[in-house]
């Protein structure tokens, strides 16, 4: 699954964990949501891991600039 | 015409006369005697020795019949003279009243009466100098050019810098140092002029101009330390008026501490030393950089760490809520699942136990109707000889053949008379 939004994708989350927390999912729809908020949880992991890199790859950049003097 | 002549009086050779008369000199003030003499010097000249046409104060040039003395001062004892005047910053000029120390001098070759300079007031002059600074300084302030150029805005990051110095020199060194060895890349322009001497005003001020017509954030003016004589140029009013007409901000590094020159008076901004003023250039854009890219530039990463912390913590938290909720809908189910398999295993059991009750219940009704137990009796069972069981006179006749069951066993007989019951 790709996530092209992030707010869209936690917000879908939430509601998978908000539908656990009321007792809302059947047996026969445990697994299709749990598969579901794993492969959103997966793919955020994801796309923060690459966020962090690109994070870590600037931050000497930035800091460089914050080191000036 | 008559002459009025006194007949006994000799005529006089020219250097007679002369002679005469400095013999007269002579007995009125005395062989080289030494009197202090003061006025205004009309005019000054220097080749070796120094001559000075010196007029009483305040007469105007207009006067043909002002008094003049024609002074001088000799090349050896003028040496020292100068230099210590130069030291103090002082230099003769047209328009100074002076004090001079020296002797009544006639120079016959020439004619002149005159006076032999062999020492000056210097404090005095130092005293008319300091008046005549203060004079301009007022000058200036009346003119409200004290604080014109302090009320130029300043660039923001003033990285073209106009530089006026003496290339070469300490003070240039220094305050070119500064900039150079920052973390900025600031744009230089030099004008070249000499920083003390009479020629200097007049460069310094032409500088001023040049550079405030290029085009630059800040025109500096650069002095290393030196004698009140090699600064006096910056107390010129020349320089003053130069520094408060540029329309650029123009600061001041002249000298070291405790110099204060007519020209740091009229500055933007003045520093103590040209090290000190090249630190302040470079403090300017270092605080401007420190804004405007530092300070962002940490918000940006405090936030974006803020960003990544923050969404790390979310999933982190949402992964964990997703295990323990759907565990707990497991655990749920299976909890569910047991109950109802205990509930049918308790249930199982109560059946069980009705029914193996009510087997024995039946088979204890049924042992009632044994046939081995009514066999036990003494009753028997009679078959025919296919084996059905003898139940009427009609399923036999006389002289069959029967098989007796009794309780141990079996015999055969034969049917005798029938008879029916009654």
């Amino acid at each position: 699954m790709s996530v092209s939004d992030w707010n869209e994708a936690a917000g879908e989350l939430n509601a998978i964990v908000a539908s656990f927390d009321e007792g809302e999912v059947s047996v026969d729809d445990l697994f299709t949501k749990l598969e579901r908020a794993t492969a959103i949880i997966e793919s955020l992991e994801e796309r923060l891991a690459l966020t962090k890199a690109k994070v870590d790859e600037l931050t000497p950049r930035i800091a460089r600039v914050i080191d000036d003097e | 015409m008559v002459l009025n002549t006194d007949v006994d009086q000799p005529i006089l050779e020219v250097g007679e006369f002369y002679q005469l008369l400095t013999a007269h000199l002579e007995a009125g003030f005395g062989r080289r005697r030494p009197h202090w003499v003061r006025g205004e010097i009309a005019k000054v000249y220097e080749k070796g020795h120094v001559y000075v046409d010196l007029v009483d104060a305040g007469t105007a040039s207009s006067d043909t019949k002002r008094p003049v003395l024609n002074a001088h001062c000799w090349a050896t004892p003028w040496a020292p003279l100068k230099r210590r005047l130069a030291a103090e910053g002082v230099t003769l000029k047209a328009g100074m009243v002076v004090s001079f120390y020296g002797y009544v001098d006639v120079y016959a070759p020439q004619g002149k009466i005159g006076f032999s300079i062999t020492e000056i007031d210097v404090e005095g002059l130092l005293g008319d100098v300091a008046r005549r600074r203060q004079e301009l300084i007022a000058r200036l302030a009346a003119e409200g050019l004290l604080d014109v150029n302090k009320r130029l805005g300043l660039s923001a990051v003033p990285l073209r810098v106009g530089l006026v110095a003496s290339p070469g020199t300490e003070g240039y060194n220094d305050f070119t140092g500064q900039l150079l060895n920052s973390a900025f890349s600031f744009a230089i322009t030099l004008v070249k002029t000499v920083v003390q001497g009479d020629a200097a005003p007049r460069q310094i001020a032409a500088a001023l101009a040049a550079l405030d017509e290029y085009g630059v954030d800040v025109i500096c003016v650069v002095r290393g330390g030196g004698s009140k004589g090699d600064l006096v140029c910056f107390d010129d009013e020349q320089v003053a008026r130069a520094i408060a007409s540029s329309s650029t901000p123009v600061f001041t590094g002249i000298g070291h501490t405790g110099d204060e020159s007519v020209a740091d008076l009229v500055a933007h901004t003045r520093a103590i030393t040209p090290t000190k003023l090249g630190e302040e250039v470079v403090a300017l854009v270092a605080r401007w950089y420190e804004t405007n890219v530092q300070a962002p530039a940490q918000r940006i990463l405090e936030a974006s760490d803020d960003v990544v912390e923050e969404a790390t913590a979310y999933l982190a938290e949402r992964r964990r809520t997703m295990i323990f909720a759907v565990r707990d809908r497991l655990r749920g189910e299976e909890r569910h699942l047991a109950s109802t398999r205990q509930r049918l295993v308790i249930q199982s059991g109560h059946l069980l136990a009705s029914a193996t009750q009510m087997l024995a219940s039946n088979r204890q009704l049924l042992a009632a109707y044994d046939p081995a137990r009514r066999l036990a009796q003494g009753w028997s069972v009679v078959t025919d000889s296919k084996g059905a069981v003898v139940k009427s006179l009609a399923d036999i006749a006389s002289g069959d053949d029967v098989r007796v069951l009794v309780s141990d066993g079996t015999f055969g007989a034969r049917v005798g008379e029938t008879k029916e019951s009654e």
